[in-house]
């Protein structure tokens, strides 16, 4: 047969042309065995990319496509579909990763990174060349799903799926449903009351047969893959083990503990904003109130920003403000993130109605002193620049939302990463933004990132969505890496046998001949069978000893040249 | 003399210790140039094959880098490379090549900075063992 | 038929019930192994030259069908045995073992450790050979001057593969080492991967008969390889070869079979 590789070099804007010399790669490219076309996209994922790939397929009479850009972990997909649509099997396409496993980690070293960067497609390429068209099996999908986390996002994302009549049960770890909403009085900007939204929410969900909910609960183990979970809860009763065919996780978040700033947890006067929220549930309505935001956040450690507290500021101390006509409400901030028509609506109100607003400095923050029963917030105001001094009653504080205590153990159980400050991770913050690059776990609210009330809505009834489709579906497709045995050359030995973690592989006797047989369904594609036998009679579709080996030689080929 | 620029082979597993790496590069982590990542499904499918013959053609060092003990996507299936990888590396120090050459970690998806942590100490290891002897047969 | 052929064939077919032996025999000045069924006169016995019979056993498998087969067994034949039948290569119940004791001269020859059948037939027990004196001063020598030995005995190989053709517990009916995946060198020597993979293939296995030193035309010191591995082995996972309880370490889980060291990252 012959073979026809074409090589995709991709720009991705500046993210790889930036380090990596992308015409020199693909002049290189043309020089390697096999190939028949190198080309450069500046956004191969385009529409216009994918369009280029497609038309030089035809072109060229390519029967084989590399590209080189990002991550085949969330890419590969989209270019195999390219692929099929030019007429080549989508197994005949081989990814190289040349911007998170190169560029973006050799910034500053150009001639090195596109050397480096030679290199991984030379082995993609020499990949590429034994690769073999696959076909694709199916399995069942257990047609209910798991939510884990009572607050709002999971509410919706359940409530959602039993909509579509779906089997869902909910984990809460407390015994209330609704998570931080419970504790607070209004959502901002429009002012809706939270405690009715989340009754709205529950009551539709406990209307239908369809929903169980866990109270007190909590997920202890997670078996099993997309299509096919078993989840563990442990719950007042003990553990119960679900099937389901996909998870959601909805987890939510903590209010950050300022201990130590701002006289927090030495003053009574000086509170969260969570804690604000109690107050103002129970009726108080303190008169003279210091404000003071991106406490904990925006700074060397913490540096993100929470995009909740400013609208959540701005909202109580328009509210304390219109409570009392004689009260003096202050909001010290370094800047005031309140984007989008109604919360800017909302700033301006609060302008309005006499809220003063003093913008502090990260080099010269405000200090917090009391007095026994008075604290006093002294501050050095950038726009009049002098030091001014506030008294107040009550001082709070505007403090980030950080991932749940049990997020790093969430994210063992269902093996999805979190970043460094320990949010979920999705599978792509553009592509897949409410999916983890595990099949069939989703990610919605605030323990991705610091959403308001109305997101964690949306990203609820997205994952919701997103869940609902292998389970309408019925099945999901299995990838063609499934191990195969050469009954030619298996000699029966049992290694694979023993060595397989699903129990995948028995010796049966074909026509006298006793071999290795590989049951499809229960193969995962892990390959560890493969490591196994001594005689490469069982291989992995898709990386087999001869294309890892083949990468290999060209690594070693390509670092010979490379040398000279 | 010019510098000696070691040429590294890295099998990352799929689920982890690649996704480790995505996210090493998501983070703009950087490292020294000398690794190439081969991605394969799982740690246990790299077979000790694969690191003698890297090896014995004369690559400077071989990382081997799956999920931790007990994270494997595939349940059990790096509980075998635990036990493989430390055999190679045996194997490789009876006939006298140093066994620091190669080398077996676990990189969870989440751990971008322990990737990055991993490929600068190895390539600094495999700087100080100089070029694979193996270099002058093959290369 | 000398008289250790009738003590043989005796103890084969009228006390243990067997319906072919194989031993060794000598037959015009030549010997070698054959096969006899009862009253068939193959020349004088003799067990004085080492011989694997069991490689011999397993090519002959399919040939022999569903008889039962009497084999003389040294204590790596009985060793190797065991490593077959673990992996469903021979039926361990239908095979007939006679107990050859090796000499002295023998076991020195194979600086063997583990020399004394389950069931002495023939010979007399002898004293096991506790150290392979290679193996120490290969283990007393610095990481480049092992190097230097073993790259030196290594050139010497012309890749004739009489080390995996007469190994008894090497059943692939073809060797990979024959391809080219993973030593695509033309020529001799093969690259070292061919000695390193021979080594993993056989650690989990090798019984230490000897046979791959004895067939090597070269004389490469196969055998101290082999016991540097399986003691390896034995440090690593206190596993042996020829234990029919115990599983390879290589194929089962940490929980089955942990490392003995830490081991969980090297």
């Amino acid at each position: 047969m012959m073979v026809r590789i074409g090589v995709f070099i991709c720009h991705c804007g500046h993210n790889i042309a930036s380090a990596v010399d992308v015409e020199e790669v693909v002049e290189y490219a043309k020089t390697l065995p096999w190939v028949a076309h190198a080309g450069h996209n500046l956004y191969s994922c385009s529409e216009e990319g994918l369009g280029s790939i497609k038309r030089s397929i035809t072109e060229n009479k390519l029967d084989r496509v590399v590209v080189a850009a990002c991550t085949p972990r969330t890419h590969e997909p989209l270019f195999r579909r390219a692929c099929e649509q030019a007429g080549i099997n989508k197994y005949l396409f081989e990814f190289v990763n040349i911007r998170e496993h190169c560029s973006w980690i050799h910034a500053k070293e150009p001639k090195e990174a596109t050397e480096k960067a030679k290199k991984l497609v030379a082995m993609g390429v020499a990949k590429a060349a034994l690769l073999k068209p696959q076909t694709e099996s199916e399995a069942g999908v257990i047609p209910t799903a798991v939510v884990i986390g009572g607050g709002i996002s999971g509410l919706v994302a359940a409530a959602s799926l039993v909509e579509q009549g779906i089997e869902t049960h909910l984990v809460e770890q407390t015994d209330r449903l609704g998570g931080l909403l419970c504790d607070i009085t209004t959502i901002g900007p429009e002012g809706r009351h939270a405690r009715t939204l989340v009754k709205d929410v529950v009551q539709k969900l406990e209307a239908s047969p369809k929903t169980h909910i866990h109270r007190k609960a909590r997920v202890s183990d997670v078996k099993g893959f997309i299509g096919s979970f078993e989840v563990t809860i442990e719950g007042c009763d003990g553990p119960t083990k679900v099937p389901a065919g996909a998870i959601i996780v909805a987890t939510g978040t903590r209010e950050f503990a300022p201990t130590g700033e701002y006289g927090f947890g030495e003053h009574p006067q000086v509170i969260t904003q969570l804690e604000l929220e109690r107050k103002l549930a129970m009726g108080e309505k303190p008169k003279r109130v210091v404000f003071i935001t991106c406490v904990g956040s925006r700074q060397p450690g913490r540096e993100y920003c929470s995009r909740v507290c400013c609208n959540v500021t701005l909202k109580n101390a328009l509210a304390l403000s219109k409570a009392s006509p004689d009260s003096r409400i202050r909001v010290i901030h370094r800047d005031i993130m309140s984007s989008g028509s109604a919360a800017e609506k909302l700033y301006k109100e609060t302008s309005d109605s006499g809220v003063r607003f003093l913008r502090y400095g990260l080099e010269r923050p405000p200090e917090v002193v009391s007095d026994g029963d008075r604290v006093n917030v002294i501050v050095y105001d950038e726009t009049l620049d002098e030091v001014v001094s506030l008294d107040a009653d009550l001082v709070v504080l505007a403090v980030p939302m950080l991932p749940p205590d049990d997020s790093e153990v969430t994210g063992k159980l269902l093996k999805v990463p979190r970043d460094k400050f320990g949010f979920f991770l999705e599978a792509h913050v553009k592509l897949r933004p409410v999916e983890f690059a595990t099949d069939g776990v989703f990610i919605c609210g605030s323990a991705r990132w610091p959403v308001n009330a109305r997101e964690c809505i949306w990203q609820g009834m997205a994952a919701a969505a997103k869940a609902s489709i292998p389970i309408k579906e019925g099945k999901v497709v299995i990838q063609a890496i499934t191990a195969e045995v050469d009954p030619e050359k298996c000699a029966a030995c049992g290694n694979c046998v023993l060595a397989c973690p699903y129990e995948a592989i028995e010796i049966v006797d074909q026509d006298g001949n006793r071999a290795a047989k590989v049951n499809e369904a229960q193969c995962k594609g892990c390959g560890t069978c493969v490591a196994a036998c001594h005689n490469d009679a069982v291989s992995q579709k898709g990386f087999t000893s001869g294309q890892l080996g083949a990468m290999i030689d060209a690594l070693v080929k390509a670092s010979l040249e490379g040398s000279r | 003399m010019t510098e000696f620029k070691p040429t590294i082979l890295a099998f990352c597993c799929n689920w982890c210790s690649y996704a480790g790496a995505d996210l090493a590069g998501v983070n703009r982590l950087q490292m020294p140039p000398n690794v190439h990542v081969i991605r394969v499904m799982c740690s246990a499918s790299v077979k000790p094959e694969y690191v003698f013959k890297a090896i014995s053609q004369g690559v400077d060092g071989v990382l081997v880098l799956g999920c931790h003990i007990g994270d494997c996507h595939y349940l059990t299936g790096n509980h075998r490379t635990a036990k493989r990888i430390p055999v190679t590396k045996k194997i490789l120090h009876d006939v006298g090549i140093d066994d620091r050459r190669v080398r077996l970690d676990w990189v969870s998806a989440a751990e971008g900075e322990k990737f990055q942590q991993v490929i600068i100490e190895f390539v600094a290891e495999i700087k100080t063992l100089g070029p694979n002897p193996q270099r002058e047969v093959n290369m | 038929m000398n008289d250790l052929g009738r003590r043989l064939a005796r103890i084969a077919f009228d006390e243990r019930g067997a319906d072919i032996l194989l031993m060794m025999a000598e037959n015009q000045g030549n010997v070698g192994p054959v096969i006899i069924s009862k009253g068939q006169d193959p020349g004088d016995a003799r067990i004085d030259v080492p011989y694997q019979l069991v490689a011999i056993l397993t090519n002959l498998l399919p040939f022999i069908g569903k008889a039962k087969v009497a084999i003389l067994c040294r204590r790596c034949d009985e060793k190797a045995l065991i490593e077959l039948a673990k992996r469903g290569i021979v039926d361990d119940a239908s095979m007939v073992r006679i107990g050859l004791a090796c000499s002295k001269e023998q076991i020195q020859a194979c600086r063997c450790s583990d020399c004394v059948p389950s069931k002495v037939d023939i010979g007399e027990a002898a004293e096991p050979c506790p150290e392979d004196a290679l193996a120490i001063e290969l283990g007393s020598m610095t990481i480049e001057q092992r190097a230097a030995f073993w790259m030196r005995q290594f050139r010497k190989c012309n890749k004739c593969f009489g080390c995996t053709l007469n190994c008894p517990v090497c059943f692939c009916d073809d060797c990979v080492l024959e391809e080219r995946t993973y030593t695509p060198k033309e020529g001799i020597p093969p690259e070292l991967a061919f000695h390193l993979i021979r080594s993993f293939h056989l650690a989990d296995k090798c019984v230490e008969c000897g046979e791959c030193e004895r067939s090597c035309p070269v004389d490469i010191p196969l055998l101290t390889l082999r016991k540097m591995v399986n003691r390896d082995m034995k440090n690593m996972f206190d596993y042996g070869s020829g234990d029919a309880e115990k599983k390879s370490p290589l194929l089962t889980t940490l929980d089955d079979q942990p490392l003995e060291d830490d081991g969980h990252a090297c």
